[in-house]
């Protein structure tokens, strides 16, 4: 899994719009589509304690990522549906193409982790993987063993991509950008927040995501290796080790599911990246038609009654 | 959740025309660039050693409150109207 890029793809997302979008999309469709997989499947990935006793899965990667269980919330097919629903809903592109084009980021970023994502669910139940790092969520070791495992390994490289990613078009973080293109394409969502927030509360808000992907990184990577002791194979350790290489790090039991080769992986996520991005560009105009028939339907539905 | 349409003009949270300018009595840059940098440092250093706070709720939360928080406190202090109050909008030039 991807722990602070999915904060930063938001932006990253956010940023780098096709033209005729810009200014359009709302920020918190972004937001709320890059969340919902992890929202839907994390919790239960590590469980709880209570009593003495653990309340979670049995096999987490099996329940994150895996058919049967909750793999199918890390799939483009679950994505397309819940966009479905918005749009069936609400019929407001800004929110629907928001929402895929967030829930696909975040689809597409965990293919790198040893268990990868069921790209091609419901026409396959074999999981994509780069196998770039490993998959460290196990019910022994928790949140803290897979924290230490991500950012002791290229998954911090990831982070740190992302990172520079967002830095290099810093201005989706400026107060003028959000002015002229975040909150004119939601401006409902921001009036209602600016009843109690005012103009500088709100601009923390839309940052306030990035905000947490950059002190978490830096929060979990500090104390990885700076704070922890770990014992490995019976020996302490000041700190978790650093293991840059591919599938790292070595101190983590690898674990995976019954996967395609990973050859054909990155060509396959950049080209659902194309498609995302080709069919969102493709249905955008026709969607403002959508919604204004949507509307005139419900304006006639009111008069009527 | 409807069709984005331009703001209204006196809604709350609607852009206004003061760019990046500050106006007179509001804070200035070096004051925000201090809360976000309180806010950065002490999260950090508090979450290092409480990993519940490196929650996706608690942190964003974290960051509003600090930067929209302690301002609307030092107001609350001095007896000043924390809400937003939204003028007319004015177009930009």
């Amino acid at each position: 899994m991807s722990w602070a890029a999915h904060q930063f793809e938001v932006y990253a997302v956010e940023a780098h719009l096709p033209k005729k979008m810009v200014g359009q999309i709302s920020w918190f469709a972004i937001f709320f589509g890059d969340f919902t997989p992890d929202f839907l499947a994390k919790f239960w990935v590590y469980g709880f304690n209570f009593r003495g006793r653990h309340y979670g899965a049995t096999k987490p990667y099996q329940w994150h990522r895996g058919w049967p269980g909750m793999g199918i919330s890390h799939t483009l097919f679950f994505g397309i549906l819940v966009t479905l629903g918005i749009w069936a809903w609400k019929h407001n592109r800004a929110w629907t193409i928001g929402f895929l084009l967030g829930f696909s980021a975040h689809v597409l970023t965990d293919v790198n982790d040893s268990i990868g994502t069921m790209l091609l669910f419901p026409f396959s139940t074999l999981n994509w993987s780069l196998h770039t790092w490993a998959y460290a969520a196990t019910v022994k070791g928790g949140k803290y063993l897979d924290a230490a495992s991500y950012f002791s390994s290229l998954g911090l490289m990831m982070d740190l991509f992302w990172f520079f990613v967002v830095l290099g078009s810093w201005r989706v973080l400026s107060r003028e950008f959000w002015r002229t293109k975040v909150v004119p394409a939601d401006p409902h969502a921001w009036s209602w927040l600016g009843q109690w927030l005012d103009d500088r509360g709100l601009l923390a808000l839309y940052r306030s995501v990035f905000f947490y992907g950059v002190c978490r990184m830096i929060a979990w990577t500090t104390w990885a290796h700076l704070v922890a002791r770990p014992i490995i194979n019976g020996v302490r350790h000041n700190g978790y080790p650093f293991d840059l290489s591919w599938t790292g790090p070595w101190w983590v039991q690898r674990v995976s599911l019954p996967h395609v080769t990973p050859l054909i992986v990155l060509p396959m996520a950049l080209i659902l990246l194309g498609c995302v991005y080709f069919v969102a560009n493709a249905i955008w105009e026709r969607m403002e038609s959508g919604s204004i028939r949507a509307i005139a339907w419900r304006n006639v539905r009111r008069n009527t009654r | 959740m409807t069709e984005p349409s331009p703001p209204a003009s006196s809604a709350p949270g609607s852009p206004s025309n003061s760019g990046n300018a500050t106006k007179p009595g509001q804070p200035s840059k070096l004051v925000d660039f201090l809360l976000y940098a309180g806010a950065a440092i002490s999260y950090i250093a508090l979450a290092i050693y409480n990993k519940w706070l490196l929650d996706w709720i608690v942190g964003p939360f974290w960051l509003v409150a600090w930067v929209w928080g302690l301002p609307a406190l030092v107001k609350l202090v001095r007896r000043q109207p924390v809400r937003p109050r939204r003028g007319p909008y004015e177009a930009p030039q």
